[in-house]
């Protein structure tokens, strides 16, 4: 369904403006520089560009206009007279229609002058060409400035008419002038139209909408009418005609039986009488207004009878008052109901109705079996259904809560669970030890715990977990105390040996002589007396049978220390040797070092150190320390950045 | 009555809510906004709760019950699954189902006594639903439409189905499921009934933009409020023609 939205047409610029907005911008979007010794080709080219330019932004300007303005063969019945009884058809056309003309002109003179430009032979003229081309399309444009103030002033009227949709449920309300048509529209839509107690307050048509049964519904409010032929008609009385010519509304025709609008009841029938081709085919009402003044069982007995006519016609009378609000709403049910009826009957007639036959079916259901299914609404909703007037407590909603915060708000899930507050808020881990918690819980838990707390119980009270008291006698407390004090010694000695340890790494300084033994015979009887043993008698034991320590290298393994000849020394008188005479000191390799034994495998040992060093590194020999290049060229040359000299 | 709302500027509520006659979940949203419509309207008779299925917002699709009980899909995480077990009352009972339609409030419609479900469902899955949810089912399409949870709205008062579901079809379903059935729109013309709205059967939800054409039709046929189901082809009748005709005269 189209509708009707006159509100966004753009605006038209009266002439003037409109000139100056496309020079401007032929200024500002082409190029501006130009010299006479550029080639020929390229000033052309410069002046057609601007030429062409101008000539399309009036083109499509112009297009706009005509373009938005709408088309009054298009638009609905109603609007299309409505713009001519407001603005004249015919004036409307030939300003849209001379609009268009001057669209072609300015196309015409763009065309032109551009194929005049393709003969300019220098810069000078061909500036003259596209001077006299912009000043040819501004003259056309000067002559349309009526015709754009007048397009102006009815887009400024158009976009303040009322939005009326032709097709839509509409109840129009006729009459006199001041016979209270606005009061009655005001009373039941929030249009708030201006009601004064002179004639023609209203002018033009307003819209105000109102709901009954579901629907929206329009209202339309147009001026009064006097009684005068069509052609004597003003364009505030054409609206209203207009208006009731063209919809398809229901039609609530106002009498004021008060006859305080200065009409009276014969000349408002007679006018009725006048405009009834109008209501041809559409449901029509008459509502005697303001009979808080003069009710209708009062009126004279001419005008009973002046009012019966409608009767004969089967037009329903209908009473009220727009100041005691008395029958308003009558009045709008019945209008409302016998235009939906009308519509309805129009519809099913037209077999429009078929496609939505389904939508309208109700379908109930056939009895299947016996059972009952009944809906299960708790207790708790029916009793607030029946006491809703009571207050209830207001509970704080979490919408509220969050508004309360703002940022410091966060969801809280386990507000609201179904759990004691003791353990509402336990904090259980979704992984736990990487097992799933999940896959451990065990809804029996609790009976589980409770069984089992009673097999415990049952083993206590069986005396399963009763210690035996032991009975402490004398050699057990002797026992007990020679234990401790095995303790106390081991873990001195262990403390000890773990001081020792620490302190003896094998450092072994060049000129320290070779370690001599602590543990010697004679050392071991003088503790074993101390300790009170008797060493008498053991000459011959097995520990006397030792062996001295030798100077390796010269003394033959085989022989007893005691057999060999003493090994000469030179004395040295430590006192009075000077510093700078040499040291006879062991060399390196001997240094530190009990025999010949050891020696060979510390040489073992050395050997293969060095060949594990060679070989990992790809030496010629233990002397081996070759350096490749000394100093690369390309870490010494160049010049230095910002990095360390050594990485480059 | 039935009350309009929105989830976060989106209509299709049935996918963001699921509501039955003894809870109702609620997805976990930018704002409590929606939530708080439903707090306001069901915290005094019914737990209300927000949830999350599989870390999606779209719960009402995914899982689907009764006042008896819930079925949820199998991506269902086990915290998950924990929240909604210690939010909801023992009496409902909960149960994860392998099934490869997972979506499973797009293939089951149910109300507290009847389920309509896919024609291509699960036979455990079936049993699963007679045994937890306590239902008859029935494998059926709607306006041969098999996603019968997105194309209806169940209560044990009435139903909503698809607006293009025939006299004859809508008569057959009726007695299948022994409540009255209408075919009408939500969400101004839209016929995913399912994920347009949810309702119970005392209370009813729908999307900001169902017309009050739309919810006098859902208020009739849930009976919400003195509403009766024989209001639409009495009553709100001519309302209903005026309406949905359009381009006449």
């Amino acid at each position: 369904m189209p509708m009707y939205n006159f509100k966004k047409i753009t605006v038209v610029p009266t002439a003037k403006d409109m000139i100056n907005i496309m020079l401007s911008k032929t200024q500002r979007k082409t190029p501006t520089v130009i010299h006479k010794h550029y080639k020929i080709s390229r000033i052309r080219s410069f002046y057609m560009r601007k030429v062409r330019f101008t000539q399309q932004n009036f083109h499509e300007r112009l297009s706009l206009i005509i373009q938005e303005f709408p088309k009054l063969e298009n638009v609905h019945p109603f609007y299309a007279d409505l713009m001519n009884t407001l603005y004249d058809k015919d004036h409307y056309k030939i300003a849209l229609g001379q609009i268009n003309q001057a669209r072609h002109l300015i196309d015409n003179v763009g065309k032109e002058y551009v194929r005049l430009l393709k003969f300019g032979d220098s810069l000078y003229r061909c500036k003259l060409l596209k001077k006299a081309a912009l000043g040819r399309m501004v003259t056309i444009m000067k002559k349309q400035a009526s015709n754009l103030v007048y397009l102006e002033q009815i887009r400024q009227h158009l976009s303040r008419l009322p939005t009326i949709d032709p097709y839509t449920r509409t109840v129009i309300l006729c009459g006199f002038p001041n016979v209270g048509k606005s009061s009655f529209l005001n009373k039941i839509t929030r249009a708030d139209v201006e009601v004064h107690s002179y004639a023609f307050t209203t002018k033009s048509l307003y819209v105000g909408h109102t709901d009954y049964k579901y629907l929206r519904w329009q209202i339309i409010d147009t001026p009064g009418v006097l009684d005068h032929p069509l052609e004597e008609r003003n364009i505030i009385e054409m609206q209203a005609i207009t208006a009731l010519a063209h919809l398809r509304a229901a039609i609530l025709y106002f009498i004021d039986v008060s006859e305080r609008c200065g009409y009276s009841i014969e000349q408002q029938i007679k006018l009725y009488e006048n405009i009834k081709p109008l209501f041809m085919n559409k449901p029509l009402m008459v509502v005697c207004n303001k009979t808080d003044i003069v009710p209708l069982s009062e009126l004279s007995q001419e005008n009973k009878e002046a009012l019966s006519i409608f009767e004969k016609h089967s037009v329903p009378i209908l009473s009220m008052s727009t100041m005691t609000d008395e029958g308003i709403m009558e009045v709008k049910q019945t209008a409302c109901d016998s235009l939906l009826t009308y519509r309805i009957e129009n519809k099913v007639h037209a077999k429009k109705i078929d496609n939505i036959l389904n939508r309208l079916h109700l379908a109930v259901p056939q009895e299947r079996d016996g059972k009952e299914r009944p809906p299960f609404i708790p207790e708790k909703v029916i009793e607030k259904r029946q006491h809703e007037n009571l207050l209830t407590i207001k509970r704080i909603l979490e919408k509220e809560l969050e508004e309360q915060l703002g940022d410091d708000y966060i969801l809280d899930l386990k507000k609201n669970y179904d759990l004691s507050d003791e353990y509402k808020y336990d904090k259980i881990p979704e992984f736990w030890e990487g097992h799933n918690v999940a896959d451990f819980i065990d809804p029996a838990i609790f009976k589980k715990l409770e069984e089992l707390e009673q097999e415990e119980k049952l083993r206590e009270e069986a005396g399963f977990y009763s210690v035996p008291k032991l009975e402490i006698d004398e050699t057990l407390m002797e026992i007990r105390s020679l234990a401790r004090k095995i303790r106390e010694r081991k873990s001195i000695m262990r403390q000890e040996s773990r001081i020792v340890k620490q302190s003896c790494k094998p450092v072994i300084p060049r000129t320290a002589p070779a370690r001599v033994r602590e543990r010697s015979v004679s050392n071991f009887r003088n503790k074993m007396e101390d300790l009170g043993v008797s060493m008498e008698g053991t000459d011959n034991a097995h520990f006397t049978r030792t062996r001295g320590r030798v100077r390796s290298l010269s003394v033959s393994s085989g022989k007893s220390r005691s057999a060999s000849r003493p090994v000469k020394k030179i004395k040295i008188d430590m006192e009075n040797r000077s510093a700078s005479r040499s040291q006879s000191r062991p060399p390196r390799n001997e240094s530190g070092i009990k025999d010949i034994i050891m020696k060979n495998k510390l040489k073992k040992v050395a050997h293969k150190a060095i060949a594990k060093k060679v070989k990992k590194q790809g030496l010629k020999g233990e002397a081996d320390r070759f350096i490749g290049v000394k100093k690369p060229k390309h870490l010494f040359s160049g010049k230095r950045g910002i990095g360390k000299t050594s990485r480059r | 009555m039935a009350v309009r709302v929105q989830f976060e500027n989106n209509n299709e509520i049935g996918v963001f809510s699921k509501l039955t006659n003894t809870y109702c979940l609620v997805a976990i949203g930018g704002s409590e906004t929606f939530y708080s419509v439903f707090e306001s309207e069901l915290l005094d008779t019914i737990p209300v709760v927000h949830i999350s299925v599989a870390g999606c917002r779209i719960i009402g699709r995914l899982c689907v019950g009764n006042r008896h009980g819930l079925l949820v899909p199998n991506s269902t995480t086990d915290t998950e699954l924990q929240h909604i077990r210690n939010s909801l009352p023992d009496t409902v009972k909960i149960q994860r189902i392998e099934e490869r339609l997972s979506a499973l409030g797009n293939v089951i419609a149910c109300n507290d006594y009847v389920a309509l479900v896919h024609p291509d469902l699960d036979k455990e899955t079936e049993e699963i639903l007679t045994d937890t949810l306590k239902v008859e089912c029935f494998r059926q399409t709607i306006a041969s439409e098999q996603l019968v949870g997105s194309y209806s709205a169940l209560s044990n008062q009435g139903g909503i189905v698809h607006p293009q579901t025939s006299t004859n079809e809508l008569d057959e379903l009726s007695s299948l499921l022994q409540i009255p059935l209408v075919a009408g729109t939500i969400n101004r013309g839209s016929g995913h009934i399912g994920s347009g709205m949810v309702v119970n059967d005392w209370s009813a939800f729908c999307g900001m933009d169902t017309t009050s054409t739309e919810i006098s039709v859902i208020e009739s046929v849930f009976k919400l409020g003195e509403a009766q189901p024989s209001y639409i082809t009495t009553k709100i009748r001519s309302s209903l023609i005026d309406r949905w005709v359009v381009y006449c005269i």
